[in-house]
């Protein structure tokens, strides 16, 4: 069986203060070459290290001010947002600038009629999303056009019940979704499209005991989950599995305490961070998805998450967006 | 399934030395594969070395799995396989190896031979035959002679080292792994 | 000082793909330190490499020419263009926005789509699970397709049936080009969801009800499959096809006309099975009758029966020869619904 095994020295505590500075560091590494490798995801980056930042009660460590200008600086005539300046706009960027902002309680930064026109215009005849102006087709534009609408209180603004119908399409015999009709279920799309669900009403769509099953089955001995069948277990999944088990109302179902012990075991005793397997590198990536999935868990130093925007409940009350579940 | 590599060593009291050896790399990128070659041939060496006689031991390190077996008389063979390829044809596949070496390569050729020295050429032929189990025609015949009960599974390389040996020292120390290999450990280390 | 190399870098790289356009590979070769007068480029075998030193100074030059030029502080004539994101996309594959500056270059046509399929394969032969890759791939697909099929409706009937014959010759190219990308990709990385989905998407979007190609794949998958059981991406392609060829076979008698009214299918032939039956409606060209059509619907229905029979049967030796997969069971379960709900 395809699994990790778990040192007996493996970190079994939480290490919050680590996992802050780590963050907090992060960012001043600007000429560093991994730093440049991923500026084409820059936006979805901030995201990560600020929204982990809130989890644990850290935000006021970020550049406030600076953050807003740069997303200000990176919303381009159609309205669209881009990873950073002089990159184009993109559905992905678009959603995670919108949550920082809300985050930051400032989504007047930049032109949010814009925003929503860009988001309308990428809706296809069939309801489904582009991701940006070339065309290509995924649930996950779906998830990131719903949410960012969401997020901004302008969901009427698409055609939601063809959005939904489109959606349903993807929807696979053993419960799951993929990323278009016809492909393989994968957590992560099933974690785009329960959650788009959700956003939109429409959980009964989904035959919650079938999915439950399917998502349970992604633990392994080790505890973690993987996000397909015979794939190793990596930190992300902890999120888009646990997030979509709760968002369907069925996170019982797997082992909390196991699950907890291998997201443990994937940080970084020394430089803070967690990594998607224990022993390999940290990134802001699986940090944020580990805290995050340690907060779905329970744990009490963490704030509690959405499980269907990833962004801590206190701001959805703030800006007054709540979504039901299953139970 | 995919079997990388398939050797033929002698275990000599603190050294093993290497016999024979074929490979299949054709997986691994164009510029990967010399550097790869290098560390499945040092890996190798460094279980048969570290397995005592008489037994047969799996190693599992990062996706590949190494299948040991060292007999009596200090004969040992390595296959490297990823994860998917079932550990019993394996064993078979090393039983057969080393009996067919030692019935064409006398014995006392074997504590100082090489792959220059040593005449024999079946290995390459037994590689390509059994990246197909089912074709290699073991599947069935095997399960009764092998107990696999007796096979030590290790879970690391580490577990193969001694109190204090690091994994790192020795490919540091190595003479067998050329500059460009030892700098292709320090990048092949996980980063995701 | 190091700008004057990198220029020339970059320069070796365009030289490289015009001294041999059979390059299939690119990659990094470790080397921690430069070697005195000596091109980081290496060519050798149809393989590019990049000594890996040079990787750090290569790629944050390559990166902000492109910035400037997008932000229009810099100024850069297409070649340039071209040459630099072609760096930029052998190292950084996810950056999309180089894509998008080629996609530009694509629809000004400046830049053939052939050039980029090899590019993004290139790109491939590295980073075989490179999302924006593949998307690229998908657009240019798709716009090939549209170009072909414009300046088919721009003929007239009698040149219309010589260029029909163009047309699916030149399908079944790119048809075949895009499943050998789609392999080597996912023998590269296990599960390449990427790649699978892509390999759907081109039978979707290229072959669909064309139930030859469904059925070539079905075979030429039976040998991959026996080897990488594990992979569950490679069986759930098994359950797509044999999911679109059961439905196709079994819709009354769709087995003749899907294959004969549609105008890129002319060349198709049907299954051996289908075809032997079937060839004197098609000598004589008459339309089947009732009595024919019923004919017609059994044999699907026995094709399809036969299809899934095989399936299962295929199933069960690969279980047995290889116990405690979960992908074999989960397949096992997955052709059995897809049976049961005929
Ligand atoms: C608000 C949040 C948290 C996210 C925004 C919404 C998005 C974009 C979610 C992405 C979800 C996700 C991970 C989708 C899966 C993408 C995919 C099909 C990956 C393919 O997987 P492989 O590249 O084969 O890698 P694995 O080996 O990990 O499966």
């Amino acid at each position: 069986v395809k699994d990790v095994i778990i040192k007996p020295d493996a970190p079994s505590a939480l290490l919050l203060e680590k996992h802050a500075d780590y963050i907090a560091a992060y960012g001043s590494k600007k000429d560093d070459y991994e730093y440049t490798l991923s500026e084409y995801l820059r936006m979805s980056g901030i995201y990560w290290g600020l929204t982990v930042m809130d989890l644990m009660g850290q935000l006021p460590r970020m550049n406030r001010q600076e953050i807003i200008d740069f997303i200000r600086a990176c919303q381009h005539e159609c309205g669209g947002i881009s990873a950073s300046i002089g990159h184009d706009p993109h559905l992905l960027y678009t959603l995670s600038a919108v949550q920082i902002l809300c985050l930051y309680d400032s989504v007047d930064a930049i032109d949010v009629d814009k925003v929503v026109e860009y988001v309308k215009g990428l809706q296809q005849e069939n309801g489904s999303f582009a991701g940006d102006k070339w065309g290509e087709i995924d649930t996950r534009f779906s998830f990131c056009a719903v949410a960012t609408l969401a997020l901004l209180g302008k969901m009427d603004r698409i055609n939601i019940d063809k959005a939904v119908e489109f959606v349903s399409s993807c929807m696979n015999f053993d419960g799951g979704f993929g990323c278009r009709p016809g492909s393989e279920s994968h957590a992560g799309q099933i974690y785009c499209c329960t959650g788009f669900l959700a956003l939109t009403g429409q959980l009964h769509l989904v035959n919650a005991d079938l999915l439950g099953w399917w998502l349970c089955e992604r633990q392994l001995l080790s505890g973690g989950l993987n996000g397909r069948p015979e794939k190793l277990p990596d930190v992300c999944y902890s999120w888009w599995v646990l997030a979509s088990l709760k968002i369907i109302g069925r996170i019982h179902w797997i082992d909390k305490a196991k699950l907890r012990a291998f997201i443990l075991a994937c940080q970084d005793e020394e430089t803070g961070g967690f990594a998607d397997r224990p022993g390999d590198m940290v990134d802001p990536f699986h940090t944020l998805f580990g805290v995050a999935g340690l907060s779905l868990l329970g744990d009490e130093r963490i704030k509690p998450v959405n499980p269907v925007l990833c962004m801590p409940e206190d701001v959805l009350q703030r800006i007054g967006l709540q979504v039901d579940l299953l139970s | 399934m995919k079997l990388y590599s398939l050797s033929v060593l002698y275990k000599g009291p603190t050294k093993s030395n290497l016999l024979k050896a074929a490979y299949d790399l054709s997986s691994f990128s164009f510029f990967q594969r010399s550097s790869v070659q290098e560390f499945m041939t040092f890996t190798s060496a460094l279980i048969v070395e570290r397995t005592t006689q008489g037994s047969r031991a799996s190693v599992k390190e990062q996706e590949y799995l190494c299948h040991v077996y060292v007999r009596n008389d200090n004969l040992g063979a390595v296959v490297i396989a990823d994860t998917e390829y079932p550990q019993r044809v394996c064993f078979t596949l090393l039983d057969k190896v080393l009996e067919e070496f030692s019935r064409q390569v006398e014995s006392i050729d074997w504590p100082s031979g090489n792959p220059e020295t040593i005449n024999y050429k079946a290995l390459d032929v037994h590689l390509a035959k059994y990246q197909n189990p089912r074709e290699a025609d073991a599947m069935t015949k095997v399960q009764a002679e092998l107990d696999e009960t007796k096979i030590i599974l290790h879970n690391t390389m580490e577990s193969l080292l001694e109190r204090g040996e690091k994994l790192d020292d020795l490919v540091a120390k190595s003479e067998h792994l050329g500059n460009q290999s030892k700098a292709f450990y320090k990048t092949a280390r996980k980063q995701n | 000082e190091v700008d004057v190399l990198v220029q020339r870098v970059v320069k070796d790289i365009t030289n490289a793909f015009k001294r041999n356009p059979n390059i299939d590979e690119c990659g990094v070769i470790p080397c921690p330190e430069a070697r005195y007068n000596r091109s980081p480029i290496v060519l050798v075998e149809n393989k590019l490499g990049v000594e890996s030193w040079c990787v750090k100074f290569l790629l944050p030059y390559v990166h902000n020419k492109l910035l400037l030029y997008r932000q229009r502080k810099h100024w850069l004539d297409r070649e340039a263009l071209m040459d630099i994101t072609c760096t930029l996309l052998l190292l950084n594959p996810d950056f999309t926005t180089a894509w998008n500056v080629r996609k530009e270059l694509l629809q000004s046509g400046v830049l053939h789509p052939e050039k980029d399929l090899y590019l993004g394969k290139l790109a491939l032969s590295k980073f075989p699970k490179s999302p924006e890759t593949w998307i690229h791939r998908r657009m240019l697909d798709k716009s090939t397709k549209q170009q072909q099929q414009q300046q088919h409706y721009g003929e007239t009937e009698q040149a219309g049936a010589e260029r029909s014959q163009q047309l699916s010759d030149q399908l079944a190219r790119t048809l075949h080009q895009e499943m050998k990308v789609c392999s080597d990709a996912a023998c590269r990385y296990p599960s390449n969801y990427n790649a699978w989905s892509h390999r759907i998407w081109v039978l979707q979007h290229m072959a669909k009800g064309n139930i030859k190609v469904f059925h070539d794949e079905l075979s030429s998958m039976r040998l991959w499959v026996s080897m990488h059981v594990s992979d569950h991406s490679g069986f759930h392609y098994r359950q797509f096809l044999l999911k679109e060829l059961s439905t196709e076979l079994s819709q009354t008698s769709a087995c003749i006309p899907t294959i004969m009214t549609s105008p890129q299918h002319q060349s198709s032939t049907v299954p051996s099975s289908c075809s032997h039956n079937h060839s004197h409606t098609q000598a004589n060209g008459e339309l089947p009758g009732a009595e024919a059509a019923e004919d017609e619907r059994q044999l699907g229905f026995h094709t399809v029966f036969q299809l899934f029979h095989e399936e299962m049967e295929l199933c069960s030796d690969l279980i047995q020869s290889f116990p405690g997969h979960e992908t074999l069971w989960s397949h096992r379960r997955h052709v059995f619904y897809l049976w049961h709900n005929l």
